[in-house]
């Protein structure tokens, strides 16, 4: 009987000493197992971020995803598939942000579509996790193309500017330099096509697309002329200079130098003519350099910036893709991680190695495994250094829809020169105003 | 007085019954459409944030110097005329066979409705096919018979690529019209016929004189049908062309999709979508009124 009493009072002292002793208990406890759990939690359940990548670059992208997991673990990093038209993934990111909740955290973009999900509201605002350094090892157009309003929407990723090809070998043997102004691009190309080393003197993008658009900024920094400033939206495309540069044009075709189907090439009939040697001079994008240093004419061709008009400057179009985080997404942090994995040089750089797209870091351009690869890449550092933009205004796709829509009827040649860009300009002005008010 | 009452009194239930349809009504049709014309006032696109700002008729003004909406206008309305009058035409030729005594005719019947059941995005990759300047069927058949020495770039030429979709469209729905006459070819009592055959009529006088203006009401119908149809035609042409080259084939529909996805020029987007609703209704209108006038009663109701 005494037994069981000291048996039940022992027990009932204990619980009172514990309850003395609760607060501090817990108070270990849960010292203990924050970090224990959060580890718990973190391995158990990475947390999942989204991005929408057309599927031609995201089985590219596969071994960087890779990498990027194994050095961390606690994010999944997950490309969504989209169609290869870059139209449509514009399309199907615009709805998915449209509808409020975005499926996506992180957002995949060409430098134009920054301006346009950065006035909408879609994109967060970046430049308080970048520093001004960390900037200026990027190219200028890469970065400047990222910037909207004073913000910072998009992280530089590959970069892409449009230059001139030419058969250094034909040059060379006809006793000519290659061409500084668009003079002598037209004179070496009705020399080169009178001494019958060519049928075509120089061909271009004329189609009604895009691409038609992104030549023309090219062709209007040669002139000296300009599209839309983007500081004042004044609008440039009925000037003298602007006009003088569509001619420029036209008389490629009106003197033989382009064969009238220009008018309706994109990027890939253009190289496979100069593939072909069909024509001496070309403008293109970097990635021909790659795909002719595989063909007939390897060795036989060289680049350099754009010529232009005695009064202009030669420009090339800037174009590439870069990163931005998602206005709502629950996971910034994690999203950042990724924008900053894919902006390093390291990932550029076993990037650039695998597919032979452009890197964005400067520094890039002279490092010696990727110029041992691809030798011309010190030599696009001096054309891509003078990279225009297209203009980083919100209504650039409905812009650059009007312009290509006259400046496809000038060259084709249904409409005249001064009409056409009078007519452009004066849409343009109806836009710009109109979203102004 | 009483009697009075008694029809207030169903007249009030004829209107209780008839609510939940009204509601309905107003919710799924009255409420978008009177949105939609209540924001084609307002100015709401990149250049404003995406906010409204109320602008008035502004947006129905730009419209006249939009050289863009009235070229996708001319083009709506030259593929709607096309391929309307070629339907109701193959559309007749098909009634009429499918109207006669033959055997097999419920299999021929179901073949023939088939290409209106297939789904117009899969139908308009396979024509993109057809049509293809390297493999294409047409240029293969061409080819074969020797018209031509190299393949022709049926969509990539302005004319040609319009006559394209015209010809897609007519494929696929000619067999609804086709049905429509049908049954009204079959609503036409055969002792007509019987009749005009023993005053010594021939049968393409009694097709001119008791079969077609008997079938008219039947045709406005299809006819009203199709042009609603047609002239928000997008999945076609959006699969074939994608409204090129050069903007020659893109219908208002596709240039409203461009102003709202693409351009995100909402106020706009809206004024466009108002001025086709109202050219839609005004057809309706116009085939409504047609069809009050026509002798023959369709419905049924004295």
């Amino acid at each position: 009987m005494m037994r069981l009493q000291e048996t039940v009072k022992s027990f009932f002292r204990g619980i009172s000493i514990r309850k003395k002793l609760k607060p501090l208990i817990v108070f270990l406890a849960t010292v203990i197992s924050i970090p224990l759990l959060i580890v718990a939690v973190q391995s158990q359940q990475p947390v999942t971020v989204k991005v929408l990548i057309q599927a031609l670059e995201a089985a590219q992208l596969e071994p960087i995803v890779k990498d990027f997991e194994a050095e961390n673990p606690d994010i999944n990093l997950e490309i969504v598939e989209a169609p290869n038209d870059t139209n449509k993934v514009e399309d199907l990111y615009t709805s998915a942000f449209l509808l409020g909740e975005s499926p996506y955290d992180l957002v995949y973009m060409d430098i134009v579509w920054t301006p346009k999900f950065a006035a909408a509201g879609w994109l967060k605002d970046l430049s308080d996790r970048v520093s001004q350094e960390e900037l200026d090892q990027f190219l200028d157009g890469d970065v400047n193309g990222g910037m909207y309003d004073g913000g910072l929407y998009r992280m530089p990723f590959r970069s892409d500017a449009g230059m001139l090809y030419y058969r250094s070998d034909w040059l060379k043997d006809a006793g000519y330099e290659p061409p500084e102004t668009f003079s002598e691009l037209m004179k070496i190309s009705q020399a080169l096509q009178e001494e019958g080393y060519t049928d075509w003197g120089y061909v271009w993008q004329g189609k009604q697309y895009e691409g038609l658009s992104a030549m023309f900024v090219e062709i209007l920094e040669g002139f000296d002329a300009f599209w839309v400033n983007p500081e004042t939206l004044e609008v440039g495309l009925d000037q003298p200079n602007a006009i003088e540069a569509v001619k420029f044009l036209r008389s490629t075709i009106e003197e033989n130098v382009s064969p009238p189907g220009v008018t309706t090439y994109s990027e890939e009939p253009t190289r496979r003519l100069f593939q072909n040697g069909e024509t001496a001079f070309l403008r293109n994008w970097p990635y021909v350099y790659g795909l002719a240093s595989e063909s007939d004419i390897a060795g036989k061709f060289a680049i350099k910036p754009m010529p232009h008009a005695p009064k202009g400057s030669n420009g090339a179009c800037q174009g590439g893709w870069g990163m931005g985080i998602a206005k709502n997404t629950d996971h910034p942090e994690e999203a950042w991680r990724v924008v900053k994995y894919f902006s390093q040089a390291k990932t550029q750089k076993k990037y650039a190695l695998q597919t032979g797209y452009v890197p964005s870091r400067r520094e890039l351009f002279n490092d010696s495994e990727l110029v041992e690869k691809y030798s011309y890449l010190p030599e696009l550092l001096n054309v891509i250094e003078n990279a225009v933009l297209r203009p980083p205004i919100a209504q650039y796709s409905q812009a650059s829809d009007i312009l290509q829509r006259y400046l496809s009827a000038a060259i084709a040649g249904t409409m005249e020169p001064e009409k056409a860009m009078n007519a452009a300009a004066r849409e343009t002005r109806t836009l710009l105003k109109r979203s102004q008010s | 007085m009483k009697l009075n009452s008694i029809r207030q009194r169903e007249q009030l239930t004829g209107w209780l019954l008839s609510l939940p349809a009204l509601i309905i009504f107003i919710l799924v049709f009255a409420y978008p459409i009177g949105r939609a014309f209540w924001l084609s006032l307002f100015t709401e696109n990149l250049g404003t944030q995406l906010e409204p700002i109320f602008t008035g008729l502004e947006n129905y003004a730009r419209m006249f110097g939009d050289g863009r909406f009235w070229n996708s206008l001319g083009n709506t309305a030259i593929f709607t005329f096309f391929s309307l009058l070629l339907e109701l035409l193959f559309g007749i030729i098909i009634a009429l066979v499918l109207d006669q005594q033959f055997r097999a005719r419920g299999i021929v019947r179901t073949i023939g409705i088939l290409p209106w059941a297939l789904p117009t995005a899969v139908m308009g990759l396979a024509w993109e096919w057809i049509f293809n300047d390297q493999y294409g069927v047409v240029n293969d058949i061409l080819r074969g018979l020797g018209i031509i020495d190299s393949g022709i770039t049926w969509l990539g030429d302005p004319t040609r690529a319009m006559f394209a979709l015209i010809l897609a469209d007519v494929w696929k729905t000619t067999p609804f019209i086709a049905v429509i006459l049908l049954a009204g070819l079959q609503a036409i009592p055969q002792d007509l016929y019987e009749a005009r055959s023993i005053d010594g009529a021939t049968p393409i006088q009694n097709f001119f004189t008791i079969t077609l203006p008997l079938i008219a009401p039947q045709m406005i119908i299809a006819l009203l049908f199709r042009f609603a149809q047609a002239f928000g035609i997008f999945e076609l042409v959006t699969v074939m062309t994608g409204g090129g080259p050069a903007g020659s084939t893109e219908t208002v529909s596709l240039y409203i999709y461009d102003t709202v996805m693409r351009y995100l020029d909402f106020g706009y987007g809206a004024a466009l979508i108002v001025i086709t609703f109202l050219i839609l209704i005004i057809a309706v209108a116009i085939a409504g009124f047609i069809l009050s006038k026509t002798d023959v009663n369709v419905t049924g109701e004295q």
